[in-house]
Protein backbone atom coordinates (compact mmCIF):
# COMPACT_ATOMS: atom_id res chain seq x y z
CA UNK A 1 0.00 0.00 0.00
CA UNK A 2 1.48 3.35 -1.05
CA UNK A 3 1.86 5.96 2.25
CA UNK A 4 -1.51 7.14 3.53
CA UNK A 5 -4.27 9.87 3.53
CA UNK A 6 -5.19 10.97 6.52
CA UNK A 7 -8.11 8.92 6.67
CA UNK A 8 -6.54 5.87 6.17
CA UNK A 9 -3.74 6.92 9.02
CA UNK A 10 -6.33 6.66 11.50
CA UNK A 11 -8.92 4.19 10.19
CA UNK A 12 -9.27 1.48 12.58
CA UNK A 13 -6.33 -1.54 12.22
CA UNK A 14 -7.53 -4.97 10.84
CA UNK A 15 -7.05 -6.09 14.29
CA UNK A 16 -9.12 -7.17 16.66
CA UNK A 17 -9.60 -4.89 19.92
CA UNK A 18 -7.56 -5.97 21.90
CA UNK A 19 -4.28 -6.38 19.11
CA UNK A 20 -3.68 -2.35 19.24
CA UNK A 21 -4.18 1.03 21.48
CA UNK A 22 -4.96 4.06 21.26
CA UNK A 23 -2.31 6.64 21.94
CA UNK A 24 -4.10 8.79 24.02
CA UNK A 25 -3.38 6.42 26.78
CA UNK A 26 0.23 7.46 26.85
CA UNK A 27 -0.67 10.93 26.30
CA UNK A 28 -3.32 11.93 27.99
CA UNK A 29 -2.97 14.02 31.19
CA UNK A 30 -6.17 12.91 32.73
CA UNK A 31 -5.64 8.82 31.82
CA UNK A 32 -2.56 9.35 34.05
CA UNK A 33 -3.79 10.98 37.07
CA UNK A 34 -6.55 8.30 36.99
CA UNK A 35 -3.98 5.45 36.76
CA UNK A 36 -2.12 6.83 39.92
CA UNK A 37 -5.07 7.03 41.94
CA UNK A 38 -7.04 4.04 40.60
CA UNK A 39 -3.53 1.72 39.45
CA UNK A 40 -0.17 2.77 41.52
CA UNK A 41 -1.83 3.16 44.73
CA UNK A 42 -3.80 0.53 44.60
CA UNK A 43 -1.31 -2.39 43.58
CA UNK A 44 1.91 -3.77 45.31
CA UNK A 45 5.42 -1.60 44.26
CA UNK A 46 8.52 -3.31 44.47
CA UNK A 47 10.49 -0.16 46.23
CA UNK A 48 14.04 -1.68 46.88
CA UNK A 49 15.73 -4.38 48.12
CA UNK A 50 16.24 -5.64 51.59
CA UNK A 51 19.96 -5.34 51.51
CA UNK A 52 19.51 -1.46 50.96
CA UNK A 53 18.79 -0.92 54.25
CA UNK A 54 21.00 -4.39 56.25
CA UNK A 55 21.01 -2.71 59.38
CA UNK A 56 18.43 -1.95 62.54
CA UNK A 57 17.65 1.59 62.27
CA UNK A 58 18.56 2.10 58.44
CA UNK A 59 16.08 3.49 55.96
CA UNK A 60 15.09 4.41 52.04
CA UNK A 61 12.75 7.35 51.09
CA UNK A 62 10.91 7.24 48.27
CA UNK A 63 8.31 7.89 46.22
CA UNK A 64 4.76 6.35 45.13
CA UNK A 65 1.85 8.42 42.80
CA UNK A 66 3.68 11.43 44.86
CA UNK A 67 3.10 10.11 47.98
CA UNK A 68 6.64 10.28 49.66
CA UNK A 69 7.39 7.02 51.36
CA UNK A 70 10.03 5.70 54.10
CA UNK A 71 11.15 2.32 54.61
CA UNK A 72 12.75 1.74 58.09
CA UNK A 73 14.25 -1.46 59.81
CA UNK A 74 13.56 -1.55 63.06
CA UNK A 75 15.52 -3.38 66.37
CA UNK A 76 13.41 -6.31 65.36
CA UNK A 77 14.70 -6.34 62.10
CA UNK A 78 11.62 -6.32 60.94
CA UNK A 79 11.12 -4.03 57.50
CA UNK A 80 8.19 -1.62 57.43
CA UNK A 81 6.92 1.23 55.53
CA UNK A 82 5.17 4.87 56.40
CA UNK A 83 4.07 8.05 54.78
CA UNK A 84 7.28 10.08 54.86
CA UNK A 85 4.82 12.79 56.32
CA UNK A 86 5.04 14.37 59.61
CA UNK A 87 1.51 14.21 61.37
CA UNK A 88 1.89 17.79 62.34
CA UNK A 89 2.23 20.41 59.24
CA UNK A 90 2.39 18.13 56.93
CA UNK A 91 6.45 18.41 56.06
CA UNK A 92 8.23 15.45 54.57
CA UNK A 93 10.30 14.06 57.41
CA UNK A 94 13.50 12.32 55.51
CA UNK A 95 14.57 14.03 53.08
CA UNK A 96 18.22 11.87 52.40
CA UNK A 97 17.49 9.23 49.82
CA UNK A 98 19.34 6.75 52.30
CA UNK A 99 20.99 6.63 55.68
CA UNK A 100 20.83 5.31 59.41
CA UNK A 101 18.76 6.74 62.63
CA UNK A 102 21.44 5.44 64.84
CA UNK A 103 22.42 9.52 64.91
CA UNK A 104 20.77 11.96 65.86
CA UNK A 105 19.64 14.23 63.71
CA UNK A 106 20.11 18.23 64.56
CA UNK A 107 16.36 18.40 65.88
CA UNK A 108 16.44 15.12 67.16
CA UNK A 109 17.59 12.25 68.73
CA UNK A 110 19.31 8.94 67.90
CA UNK A 111 17.24 6.01 67.05
CA UNK A 112 14.43 8.41 66.38
CA UNK A 113 12.99 10.05 62.72
CA UNK A 114 13.01 13.83 63.93
CA UNK A 115 10.47 15.86 61.55
CA UNK A 116 13.42 18.87 61.42
CA UNK A 117 10.76 21.33 61.45
CA UNK A 118 9.04 21.51 65.12
CA UNK A 119 11.09 18.45 66.09
CA UNK A 120 8.48 15.73 66.55
CA UNK A 121 10.07 12.59 66.47
CA UNK A 122 9.71 8.84 65.53
CA UNK A 123 10.34 5.32 66.65
CA UNK A 124 11.38 2.54 63.37
CA UNK A 125 7.15 1.17 64.35
CA UNK A 126 6.33 4.67 63.58
CA UNK A 127 5.23 5.46 66.78
CA UNK A 128 5.28 9.19 67.75
CA UNK A 129 7.54 9.59 70.58
CA UNK A 130 8.10 13.30 70.96
CA UNK A 131 5.69 16.13 70.91
CA UNK A 132 7.99 19.50 72.01
CA UNK A 133 5.97 21.18 74.79
CA UNK A 134 3.35 18.89 73.83
CA UNK A 135 1.25 19.73 77.39
CA UNK A 136 1.69 23.18 77.05
CA UNK A 137 0.40 23.67 73.76
CA UNK A 138 -2.13 20.74 73.25
CA UNK A 139 -2.76 20.17 77.01
CA UNK A 140 -4.38 17.05 76.64
CA UNK A 141 -6.25 17.58 72.92
CA UNK A 142 -3.30 16.30 70.96
CA UNK A 143 -1.38 13.42 72.59
CA UNK A 144 1.65 11.85 71.03
CA UNK A 145 0.20 8.18 71.69
CA UNK A 146 -2.64 9.35 68.76
CA UNK A 147 -0.13 10.35 66.51
CA UNK A 148 1.86 8.11 64.79
CA UNK A 149 2.72 8.01 60.99
CA UNK A 150 0.32 6.55 58.60
CA UNK A 151 1.99 2.82 58.41
CA UNK A 152 1.59 1.06 55.32
CA UNK A 153 1.48 -2.69 54.18
CA UNK A 154 4.80 -3.84 53.72
CA UNK A 155 6.44 -6.74 52.95
CA UNK A 156 9.89 -8.88 51.85
CA UNK A 157 9.25 -11.48 49.32
CA UNK A 158 10.55 -12.91 46.15
CA UNK A 159 14.48 -13.05 46.97
CA UNK A 160 14.69 -10.15 49.58
CA UNK A 161 12.39 -7.38 47.18
CA UNK A 162 10.77 -4.48 49.64
CA UNK A 163 6.92 -4.35 48.26
CA UNK A 164 4.93 -1.56 49.23
CA UNK A 165 0.97 -1.49 48.71
CA UNK A 166 -0.63 1.92 49.56
CA UNK A 167 -4.11 0.92 49.94
CA UNK A 168 -5.23 -0.72 53.02
CA UNK A 169 -7.74 -2.70 51.90
CA UNK A 170 -5.41 -4.47 49.17
CA UNK A 171 -7.21 -8.31 49.61
CA UNK A 172 -4.41 -10.17 47.99
CA UNK A 173 -0.75 -10.23 50.06
CA UNK A 174 2.50 -10.33 47.59
CA UNK A 175 2.79 -13.80 47.05
CA UNK A 176 -0.96 -13.89 45.63
CA UNK A 177 -0.34 -10.43 43.74
CA UNK A 178 2.41 -12.51 42.14
CA UNK A 179 -0.01 -15.27 40.87
CA UNK A 180 3.60 -17.81 40.24
CA UNK A 181 5.02 -15.65 37.93
CA UNK A 182 8.52 -15.46 40.14
CA UNK A 183 8.22 -19.57 40.40
CA UNK A 184 10.55 -19.68 37.38
CA UNK A 185 13.55 -18.35 39.21
CA UNK A 186 12.48 -18.66 42.69
CA UNK A 187 14.88 -21.50 43.84
CA UNK A 188 17.79 -18.88 41.96
CA UNK A 189 17.07 -15.89 43.70
CA UNK A 190 15.58 -17.51 47.69
CA UNK A 191 18.20 -20.24 47.75
CA UNK A 192 20.94 -18.06 49.78
CA UNK A 193 20.42 -14.04 50.20
CA UNK A 194 21.17 -11.82 47.42
CA UNK A 195 23.27 -8.37 47.56
CA UNK A 196 22.07 -4.78 45.40
CA UNK A 197 25.39 -4.15 43.49
CA UNK A 198 24.34 -1.45 41.03
CA UNK A 199 21.88 1.43 41.17
CA UNK A 200 21.27 3.89 38.80
CA UNK A 201 18.03 5.85 37.28
CA UNK A 202 16.80 7.49 33.70
CA UNK A 203 14.50 9.99 33.67
CA UNK A 204 12.99 9.63 30.27
CA UNK A 205 10.30 11.47 28.40
CA UNK A 206 7.85 8.89 27.32
CA UNK A 207 4.86 7.12 29.37
CA UNK A 208 5.69 4.68 31.61
CA UNK A 209 3.80 1.67 29.63
CA UNK A 210 5.81 2.30 26.72
CA UNK A 211 8.61 1.36 29.07
CA UNK A 212 7.01 -1.52 29.87
CA UNK A 213 5.76 -2.43 26.57
CA UNK A 214 9.84 -2.63 25.70
CA UNK A 215 10.22 -4.86 28.48
CA UNK A 216 7.11 -6.98 27.37
CA UNK A 217 8.35 -7.32 24.06
CA UNK A 218 11.58 -9.46 22.48
CA UNK A 219 10.31 -8.52 18.94
CA UNK A 220 12.50 -5.44 19.94
CA UNK A 221 15.54 -7.75 19.82
CA UNK A 222 16.42 -6.29 16.05
CA UNK A 223 17.18 -3.24 17.40
CA UNK A 224 20.35 -5.12 19.76
CA UNK A 225 23.18 -6.49 17.89
CA UNK A 226 24.02 -8.18 21.47
CA UNK A 227 20.92 -9.86 21.49
CA UNK A 228 20.85 -10.61 17.46
CA UNK A 229 24.24 -12.20 16.92
CA UNK A 230 24.00 -14.15 20.74
CA UNK A 231 20.88 -15.41 20.22
CA UNK A 232 18.73 -15.65 17.27
CA UNK A 233 18.65 -19.21 16.96
CA UNK A 234 16.20 -22.52 16.88
CA UNK A 235 16.07 -22.39 20.81
CA UNK A 236 15.50 -18.35 20.99
CA UNK A 237 12.61 -18.53 18.59
CA UNK A 238 11.56 -21.32 20.96
CA UNK A 239 11.60 -19.25 23.76
CA UNK A 240 7.70 -18.86 24.92
CA UNK A 241 5.60 -16.17 26.95
CA UNK A 242 3.60 -17.62 29.72
CA UNK A 243 1.29 -15.32 31.17
CA UNK A 244 -0.05 -14.93 34.99
CA UNK A 245 -3.18 -13.47 36.76
CA UNK A 246 -2.99 -9.74 37.79
CA UNK A 247 -1.44 -8.68 34.09
CA UNK A 248 2.27 -10.65 34.98
CA UNK A 249 4.45 -12.38 32.33
CA UNK A 250 7.13 -14.61 31.96
CA UNK A 251 9.64 -14.79 28.94
CA UNK A 252 10.89 -18.19 28.80
CA UNK A 253 14.63 -19.17 28.99
CA UNK A 254 16.67 -20.22 26.30
CA UNK A 255 21.06 -20.68 26.20
CA UNK A 256 22.47 -17.46 25.34
CA UNK A 257 25.72 -17.41 23.80
CA UNK A 258 27.77 -14.85 25.23
CA UNK A 259 31.00 -15.89 23.75
CA UNK A 260 29.55 -14.79 19.70
CA UNK A 261 30.11 -11.40 20.39
CA UNK A 262 33.64 -10.52 20.65
CA UNK A 263 34.90 -9.74 23.90
CA UNK A 264 32.08 -11.33 25.90
CA UNK A 265 32.45 -14.49 27.98
CA UNK A 266 30.06 -17.48 29.27
CA UNK A 267 28.38 -16.79 32.45
CA UNK A 268 28.19 -20.64 33.31
CA UNK A 269 30.90 -20.15 36.18
CA UNK A 270 28.67 -17.96 38.17
CA UNK A 271 25.18 -18.76 37.74
CA UNK A 272 22.55 -18.43 40.50
CA UNK A 273 22.11 -21.07 42.33
CA UNK A 274 20.47 -24.18 40.50
CA UNK A 275 20.51 -22.18 37.99
CA UNK A 276 21.58 -23.74 34.42
CA UNK A 277 23.99 -22.24 32.83
CA UNK A 278 24.01 -19.17 30.63
CA UNK A 279 20.14 -19.17 30.87
CA UNK A 280 17.97 -15.78 30.99
CA UNK A 281 14.28 -15.75 32.34
CA UNK A 282 12.30 -12.24 32.50
CA UNK A 283 9.39 -11.34 34.32
CA UNK A 284 7.35 -8.48 34.11
CA UNK A 285 4.95 -7.38 36.36
CA UNK A 286 1.71 -5.10 36.25
CA UNK A 287 1.67 -2.02 36.26
CA UNK A 288 5.58 -1.70 34.98
CA UNK A 289 8.26 -3.71 37.52
CA UNK A 290 10.86 -5.53 35.68
CA UNK A 291 12.87 -8.56 36.75
CA UNK A 292 15.55 -10.29 34.79
CA UNK A 293 17.86 -13.09 35.91
CA UNK A 294 20.69 -13.73 32.97
CA UNK A 295 22.36 -15.99 34.59
CA UNK A 296 25.42 -14.91 36.95
CA UNK A 297 23.36 -11.23 37.32
CA UNK A 298 20.03 -10.28 38.01
CA UNK A 299 18.66 -6.91 37.11
CA UNK A 300 15.55 -5.02 38.67
CA UNK A 301 13.38 -2.31 37.22
CA UNK A 302 11.24 0.33 39.04
CA UNK A 303 8.86 2.67 37.23
CA UNK A 304 7.84 5.59 39.00
CA UNK A 305 5.77 7.57 36.46
CA UNK A 306 5.97 11.26 36.56
CA UNK A 307 3.42 12.51 33.95
CA UNK A 308 1.64 11.20 31.49
CA UNK A 309 5.22 11.93 29.40
CA UNK A 310 8.06 11.28 31.85
CA UNK A 311 8.85 8.55 33.68
CA UNK A 312 11.71 7.78 36.42
CA UNK A 313 13.32 3.87 35.79
CA UNK A 314 15.50 3.07 38.53
CA UNK A 315 17.48 0.05 37.92
CA UNK A 316 19.60 -2.27 40.18
CA UNK A 317 21.86 -5.02 39.92
CA UNK A 318 22.25 -7.67 42.21
CA UNK A 319 24.50 -10.48 42.85
CA UNK A 320 25.03 -13.04 45.78
CA UNK A 321 25.63 -11.34 49.37
CA UNK A 322 28.55 -14.38 49.62
CA UNK A 323 30.22 -13.63 46.55
CA UNK A 324 33.96 -13.51 46.94
CA UNK A 325 35.54 -9.76 45.42
CA UNK A 326 36.91 -11.43 42.29
CA UNK A 327 33.62 -13.04 41.64
CA UNK A 328 31.69 -9.88 42.37
CA UNK A 329 33.53 -8.14 40.10
CA UNK A 330 33.04 -10.92 37.64
CA UNK A 331 29.42 -10.27 37.98
CA UNK A 332 28.83 -6.91 37.90
CA UNK A 333 30.96 -7.08 34.33
CA UNK A 334 28.66 -9.16 33.18
CA UNK A 335 25.50 -7.14 34.62
CA UNK A 336 27.08 -3.97 33.20
CA UNK A 337 28.54 -4.97 30.12
CA UNK A 338 24.63 -5.25 28.63
CA UNK A 339 22.32 -3.47 30.94
CA UNK A 340 24.73 -0.48 32.64
CA UNK A 341 24.34 2.77 31.73
CA UNK A 342 27.35 2.61 29.71
CA UNK A 343 26.35 -1.00 28.46
CA UNK A 344 25.31 -2.63 25.04
CA UNK A 345 21.49 -2.72 25.24
CA UNK A 346 19.90 -0.59 28.05
CA UNK A 347 21.03 2.42 25.88
CA UNK A 348 19.52 1.09 22.36
CA UNK A 349 16.04 0.08 25.06
CA UNK A 350 16.26 3.98 25.84
CA UNK A 351 16.96 5.93 22.80
CA UNK A 352 13.57 3.25 21.29
CA UNK A 353 10.99 4.79 23.87
CA UNK A 354 12.57 8.07 23.69
CA UNK A 355 11.62 8.25 20.43
CA UNK A 356 8.16 6.75 20.74
CA UNK A 357 7.75 9.33 23.28
CA UNK A 358 8.80 12.23 21.07
CA UNK A 359 6.44 10.83 18.24
CA UNK A 360 4.01 10.56 20.86
CA UNK A 361 3.43 13.68 23.06
CA UNK A 362 0.31 15.25 24.86
CA UNK A 363 -1.78 16.67 21.75
CA UNK A 364 -0.70 14.51 19.20
CA UNK A 365 -2.43 13.02 16.92
CA UNK A 366 -4.41 9.78 17.91
CA UNK A 367 -2.00 7.02 16.83
CA UNK A 368 -2.81 3.47 16.92
CA UNK A 369 -0.22 1.47 18.07
CA UNK A 370 0.04 -2.08 17.51
CA UNK A 371 0.47 -5.38 19.39
CA UNK A 372 -1.19 -7.53 16.95
CA UNK A 373 2.16 -10.12 16.33
CA UNK A 374 0.54 -13.96 17.10
CA UNK A 375 3.05 -16.60 16.98
CA UNK A 376 1.68 -19.28 19.09
CA UNK A 377 2.49 -17.12 22.16
CA UNK A 378 6.46 -17.12 20.97
CA UNK A 379 9.11 -15.15 21.63
CA UNK A 380 8.12 -12.67 18.99
CA UNK A 381 4.86 -12.75 20.00
CA UNK A 382 3.14 -10.07 21.64
CA UNK A 383 1.18 -11.68 23.88
CA UNK A 384 2.90 -10.19 26.86
CA UNK A 385 0.92 -6.36 25.85
CA UNK A 386 -1.83 -7.84 25.23
CA UNK A 387 -1.99 -9.14 28.39
CA UNK A 388 -0.93 -6.07 29.78
CA UNK A 389 -3.44 -4.25 28.39
CA UNK A 390 -6.20 -6.50 29.65
CA UNK A 391 -5.22 -5.66 32.96
CA UNK A 392 -5.02 -1.66 32.48
CA UNK A 393 -8.66 -1.29 30.71
CA UNK A 394 -10.06 -3.82 33.85
CA UNK A 395 -8.14 -1.30 36.61
CA UNK A 396 -9.06 1.59 34.26
CA UNK A 397 -12.37 0.55 33.38
CA UNK A 398 -11.56 1.83 30.05
CA UNK A 399 -10.70 0.41 26.45
CA UNK A 400 -7.50 0.70 25.77
CA UNK A 401 -8.12 0.97 21.90
CA UNK A 402 -10.52 3.40 22.54
CA UNK A 403 -9.98 5.21 26.39
CA UNK A 404 -12.85 7.34 26.38
CA UNK A 405 -15.37 3.82 26.55
CA UNK A 406 -15.41 1.54 29.53
CA UNK A 407 -13.98 -1.33 29.47
CA UNK A 408 -16.50 -3.45 30.25
CA UNK A 409 -19.19 -2.03 28.23
CA UNK A 410 -16.88 -2.83 24.77
CA UNK A 411 -16.06 -5.77 25.87
CA UNK A 412 -19.92 -7.20 25.58
CA UNK B 1 58.70 20.64 43.04
CA UNK B 2 62.13 19.79 40.98
CA UNK B 3 62.24 20.95 37.62
CA UNK B 4 62.63 17.38 36.50
CA UNK B 5 58.98 17.05 38.53
CA UNK B 6 57.72 20.12 36.90
CA UNK B 7 58.78 19.17 33.52
CA UNK B 8 56.71 15.94 34.26
CA UNK B 9 53.42 17.31 35.75
CA UNK B 10 53.72 19.32 32.40
CA UNK B 11 53.62 16.77 30.30
CA UNK B 12 50.87 14.67 32.60
CA UNK B 13 48.76 18.00 31.59
CA UNK B 14 49.26 17.71 28.40
CA UNK B 15 48.44 14.26 27.70
CA UNK B 16 45.07 14.46 29.65
CA UNK B 17 44.16 17.77 27.87
CA UNK B 18 45.05 16.05 24.34
CA UNK B 19 43.12 12.80 25.40
CA UNK B 20 39.87 15.25 25.76
CA UNK B 21 40.17 16.73 22.53
CA UNK B 22 40.80 13.29 21.05
CA UNK B 23 37.71 11.52 22.96
CA UNK B 24 35.40 15.32 22.21
CA UNK B 25 36.09 13.83 18.26
CA UNK B 26 35.89 10.93 18.77
CA UNK B 27 38.86 9.70 17.88
CA UNK B 28 38.98 6.90 20.19
CA UNK B 29 42.32 5.03 18.10
CA UNK B 30 44.36 8.19 18.93
CA UNK B 31 42.93 7.84 22.25
CA UNK B 32 44.14 4.50 22.73
CA UNK B 33 47.00 5.92 21.45
CA UNK B 34 48.27 7.56 24.75
CA UNK B 35 47.66 4.46 26.49
CA UNK B 36 49.53 1.98 27.55
CA UNK B 37 49.19 -2.00 26.50
CA UNK B 38 48.62 -2.57 29.93
CA UNK B 39 45.72 0.07 30.02
CA UNK B 40 43.15 -0.06 32.20
CA UNK B 41 39.54 1.55 32.78
CA UNK B 42 37.06 2.08 34.72
CA UNK B 43 34.18 3.88 34.98
CA UNK B 44 32.83 4.21 39.04
CA UNK B 45 30.40 6.31 41.29
CA UNK B 46 29.37 5.80 44.76
CA UNK B 47 25.66 5.49 45.27
CA UNK B 48 24.66 6.89 48.72
CA UNK B 49 21.19 4.94 47.60
CA UNK B 50 22.05 1.90 48.21
CA UNK B 51 25.61 2.45 50.38
CA UNK B 52 27.59 0.60 47.55
CA UNK B 53 31.23 2.04 45.75
CA UNK B 54 29.74 0.66 42.04
CA UNK B 55 31.81 0.02 39.11
CA UNK B 56 29.22 0.96 36.27
CA UNK B 57 31.87 -0.35 33.38
CA UNK B 58 35.36 -1.52 33.37
CA UNK B 59 38.00 -3.01 30.54
CA UNK B 60 41.60 -2.96 29.48
CA UNK B 61 43.14 -1.58 26.69
CA UNK B 62 42.12 -4.33 23.77
CA UNK B 63 38.32 -5.03 25.43
CA UNK B 64 38.09 -1.16 24.66
CA UNK B 65 39.41 -1.54 21.50
CA UNK B 66 37.16 -4.44 20.58
CA UNK B 67 33.85 -2.30 22.32
CA UNK B 68 34.73 0.83 19.91
CA UNK B 69 35.66 -1.01 16.86
CA UNK B 70 31.95 -2.34 17.37
CA UNK B 71 30.01 0.58 17.81
CA UNK B 72 28.79 0.84 14.15
CA UNK B 73 26.91 -2.26 14.92
CA UNK B 74 25.01 -0.74 17.24
CA UNK B 75 22.51 1.79 17.63
CA UNK B 76 23.46 4.51 19.15
CA UNK B 77 22.81 8.28 20.76
CA UNK B 78 25.03 10.22 18.32
CA UNK B 79 24.79 13.49 20.13
CA UNK B 80 28.55 14.41 20.71
CA UNK B 81 30.23 14.66 24.20
CA UNK B 82 32.01 17.56 24.86
CA UNK B 83 34.51 17.31 28.04
CA UNK B 84 35.75 20.25 30.35
CA UNK B 85 38.13 19.55 32.36
CA UNK B 86 40.85 21.02 35.02
CA UNK B 87 43.89 19.23 36.19
CA UNK B 88 43.93 19.87 39.83
CA UNK B 89 46.57 17.89 41.28
CA UNK B 90 49.40 16.08 39.65
CA UNK B 91 51.81 13.93 41.99
CA UNK B 92 54.78 12.73 40.45
CA UNK B 93 56.82 9.60 42.05
CA UNK B 94 59.74 9.78 43.77
CA UNK B 95 61.41 8.03 40.99
CA UNK B 96 60.16 10.22 38.37
CA UNK B 97 58.78 7.31 36.45
CA UNK B 98 55.53 7.60 37.32
CA UNK B 99 52.68 10.04 38.33
CA UNK B 100 48.61 10.69 39.45
CA UNK B 101 46.67 13.32 38.41
CA UNK B 102 43.18 14.14 39.57
CA UNK B 103 41.25 16.23 37.03
CA UNK B 104 37.81 17.92 37.45
CA UNK B 105 35.48 16.84 34.84
CA UNK B 106 32.34 18.02 33.28
CA UNK B 107 30.47 16.36 29.93
CA UNK B 108 28.20 18.49 27.75
CA UNK B 109 25.70 16.91 25.49
CA UNK B 110 25.28 18.81 22.30
CA UNK B 111 22.30 17.33 21.33
CA UNK B 112 21.83 16.03 17.63
CA UNK B 113 19.78 12.69 17.44
CA UNK B 114 19.19 11.69 20.52
CA UNK B 115 15.20 13.02 21.60
CA UNK B 116 13.60 15.14 19.17
CA UNK B 117 15.97 16.69 16.47
CA UNK B 118 13.85 19.20 14.98
CA UNK B 119 13.78 20.87 18.99
CA UNK B 120 16.77 19.89 20.51
CA UNK B 121 19.24 19.74 18.15
CA UNK B 122 22.04 22.19 19.02
CA UNK B 123 21.02 22.52 22.36
CA UNK B 124 23.39 22.00 25.11
CA UNK B 125 22.77 19.33 28.05
CA UNK B 126 24.56 18.59 31.26
CA UNK B 127 25.38 15.45 30.75
CA UNK B 128 27.65 14.30 33.71
CA UNK B 129 30.23 15.22 36.37
CA UNK B 130 33.27 13.54 38.32
CA UNK B 131 37.01 13.57 38.00
CA UNK B 132 39.95 11.94 36.16
CA UNK B 133 42.11 9.67 38.56
CA UNK B 134 44.83 9.01 36.34
CA UNK B 135 48.17 7.17 36.50
CA UNK B 136 50.80 7.95 33.98
CA UNK B 137 54.29 6.29 33.18
CA UNK B 138 56.63 8.48 31.37
CA UNK B 139 58.25 7.38 28.71
CA UNK B 140 61.10 9.74 26.53
CA UNK B 141 59.32 12.90 28.16
CA UNK B 142 55.75 11.50 27.55
CA UNK B 143 53.39 10.60 29.97
CA UNK B 144 51.10 7.87 28.97
CA UNK B 145 48.02 6.41 30.71
CA UNK B 146 48.17 3.16 32.49
CA UNK B 147 44.96 3.70 34.67
CA UNK B 148 41.85 5.89 34.37
CA UNK B 149 39.35 5.92 36.74
CA UNK B 150 36.69 8.43 35.80
CA UNK B 151 34.55 8.82 39.03
CA UNK B 152 31.20 10.03 38.59
CA UNK B 153 29.21 12.10 40.89
CA UNK B 154 26.30 11.58 38.37
CA UNK B 155 24.07 8.66 38.77
CA UNK B 156 20.71 9.88 36.81
CA UNK B 157 22.32 8.64 33.35
CA UNK B 158 19.61 9.06 31.75
CA UNK B 159 19.79 7.15 28.10
CA UNK B 160 23.22 6.45 28.99
CA UNK B 161 26.13 6.45 26.46
CA UNK B 162 28.38 3.65 24.19
CA UNK B 163 30.86 5.59 24.58
CA UNK B 164 33.66 6.07 26.58
CA UNK B 165 33.70 8.89 29.04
Amino acid sequence: MPARNHKQWIATPPLKSDEWVDSRIYTDPDIFEEELEKIFKKTWIPLCHESELSEPFDFRTFTIAREPIIVTRAPDNKVRAFLNVCPHRGNMIERRPSGSFLEGEPSGTPKNMTCMFHAWQFDMKGNCVHISREKEGYQDRIRKEDQGLRRLRCEVQFGGFVWVCLDDNMSQSVEDWAAGCFDCIREAIETEPLEVFHYHKAIINCNYKLWHDTNSEFYHDYMHYHNRITGFNDEYFARKNVVFDNGHVNVNTFEVKYDEYEGFESRAELSFPTFPPNQWYMIDMFPGMNFNLRGSALRADTVTPLAADKVMIEFRGLGLKSDTPEERMIRVNHHNSIWGPFGRNLHEDLIGVTGQGSAMQTGSDVRRILHGRREDNLIHDEVGMRHFYKEWGKWMNRMPSDPMKKYMAAAE
Amino acid sequence: MSANATKIADAVKDTIYRSCLLLDDEKWGDFLELCEEDFQYAIKAYSPEIKYDMTYFRGDRKELKTMLDMLPKHNTDHSPLKRHVTVYTVDVDEDGKTATAVTSLVVYQNMLDGINSHVDAGENHLFLIGKYIDKFRMENGRAKFFEREVRLDTRRLDKGTHWVI
